[in-house]
C-alpha cells in the first residue's frame, strides 16, 4: 500500500472519483453526517455533492465542519482516509464553492499547478 | 540574458522540486527564481538548537523541508514550533543540497484565515502563466513583473465596452462601414454581418439603432438600409 503522503494526491470533488480509482486523493468538503460507529462519514463538495469517506479505525474526536480528507479511492467510489485536517473557521468561514472553483481551474491548467 | 523574477514566486512543491539548477540558481520555465511561497499543512516539526526542520505538505509531491533558523540570542518564546496539523504559508529561498530540495524560510505564518489556501492556488496559476507568457512573447531582456497577476494589461481586446469618443469599439466599426459605403441605399444589415465577422446580428442592431437615435446614420429604403449623416 505505501504511504499516500509521500505521493502526489490530486485535489478533486466528487464528480472526479471515478476518474481516480484505486488511487490517492485529496478531498476537501464539509461535514454533512456522522456514522453512529464512528467509522464512515459523509462529505458534501463545493457543488454540494455527497462523498463518504471510510475510516481503518473509528474517530477519535467530533469533527465538524471543513474537513480536507488524504486517502485512496475505493471501486466503490468512496475514500478509503488515511489521514484528515480540520479547517480552521474560528475567525473566517471557509468559501468552498470559491475552493471548487479553484479546482476547475487547477484541473484545466494541469502545467501551472501539476501534481507529481 | 538572464530572465529573473524579482519577486517571491508562489509555486507548488512540485515545481520546486521539478525547477532546473544551475550553479547557485533555479529555474522555472527559464525564469530565475529565489524567493517563493508555498503554502501547505505541517506534518512533522523538530526543534534543533540553531533550527527548526519542518516538513511541509500540499498534497503536489512528498512533503517539503522547511528550515527555519533559530535566533539563538533571543530570549526563548521568539521562535515558537508550529505544530503538525496547522496550515501555513512559507515564504522562503529554494535549496539544494546532495540533490535534495529544501526551503529556508525567513517567514512561516500560520493561516488564520483559510480562504488564504484557495486563494494561494489561485496566484500559483497565474504566476506561472504570466511567466510562461512572458517567455513565448520573444523579449528576452530581464523583467520585473508581479506575481500578484497583473502583468501585461494588453488592451481590452476587441470586447468593445470601453468608449472612446462617446462611441464604442463596436458602434465606431459600424458607424465606419456605414460611412464608407458608396451604394446610394447605404449599407444593408446583412452585408454588416458578412463584413463584422465576430459580432452577432443583435449586436450590430443594437449598434445600429444607438447611432440611428444619436443621428450618426439614417435609415434608406427600409429598416435594414442605412446612410451616414456626415456627408463624405
Amino acid at each position: 500500500m505505501g504511504d499516500v503522503h509521500e505521493l502526489p494526491r490530486p485535489r478533486v470533488a466528487t464528480g472526479h472519483l471515478a476518474q481516480h480509482i484505486g488511487q490517492p486523493v485529496c478531498f476537501v468538503g464539509r461535514v454533512e453526517k456522522i456514522h453512529p460507529t464512528g467509522k464512515l462519514f459523509v462529505l458534501s463538495d463545493g457543488e454540494g455533492k455527497h462523498t463518504t469517506v471510510e475510516l481503518s479505525e473509528p474517530l477519535d474526536e467530533e469533527i465538524s465542519g471543513v474537513i480536507e480528507v488524504v486517502g485512496r479511492v475505493t471501486n466503490r467510489a468512496t475514500i478509503m482516509c488515511m489521514s484528515y485536517v480540520q479547517f480552521r473557521e474560528d475567525k473566517s468561514p471557509f468559501d468552498l464553492e470559491l475552493y471548487n472553483e479553484a479546482l476547475k481551474i487547477i484541473h484545466e491548467f494541469p502545467e501551472y499547478f501539476p501534481f507529481g | 540574458q538572464r530572465i529573473r523574477s524579482q519577486n517571491i514566486v508562489p509555486c507548488t512543491v512540485s515545481q520546486l522540486l521539478a525547477a532546473e539548477q544551475a550553479d547557485e540558481t533555479f529555474r522555472i520555465r527559464d525564469v530565475e527564481i529565489s524567493q517563493v511561497t508555498i503554502v501547505g499543512v505541517i506534518r512533522h516539526a523538530e526543534k534543533a538548537p540553531t533550527n527548526i526542520l519542518y516538513k511541509v505538505d500540499d498534497m503536489t509531491a512528498a512533503p517539503m523541508d522547511v528550515r527555519q533558523w533559530v535566533d539563538t540570542d533571543e530570549a526563548g518564546g521568539e521562535n515558537v514550533v508550529v505544530p503538525p496539523g496547522t496550515y501555513v504559508k512559507v515564504a522562503g529561498h529554494l535549496r539544494s543540497f546532495q540533490n535534495k530540495k529544501s526551503l529556508v524560510a525567513f517567514k512561516i505564518m500560520p493561516l488564520e484565515n483559510m480562504n488564504e489556501f484557495t486563494t494561494h492556488i489561485l496566484e500559483i496559476v497565474n504566476a506561472h502563466m504570466i511567466l510562461r507568457k512572458n517567455l513565448v512573447s520573444a523579449s528576452r531582456m530581464p523583467q520585473s513583473f508581479s506575481s500578484a497577476g497583473i502583468g501585461d494589461v494588453g488592451g481590452y481586446g476587441g470586447g468593445g465596452s470601453l468608449p472612446v469618443n462617446g462611441l464604442t469599439a463596436h458602434q465606431s466599426q459600424v458607424l465606419n462601414l456605414i460611412k464608407n459605403c458608396p451604394v446610394p441605399e447605404g449599407m444593408s444589415l446583412q452585408e454588416l454581418k458578412l463584413q463584422l465577422h465576430n459580432m452577432s446580428m443583435s449586436t450590430i442592431k443594437q449598434a445600429v439603432e444607438f447611432l440611428s437615435s444619436e443621428g450618426h446614420i439614417y435609415s434608406t429604403v427600409d429598416d435594414d438600409h442605412y446612410k451616414s449623416t456626415d456627408a463624405e
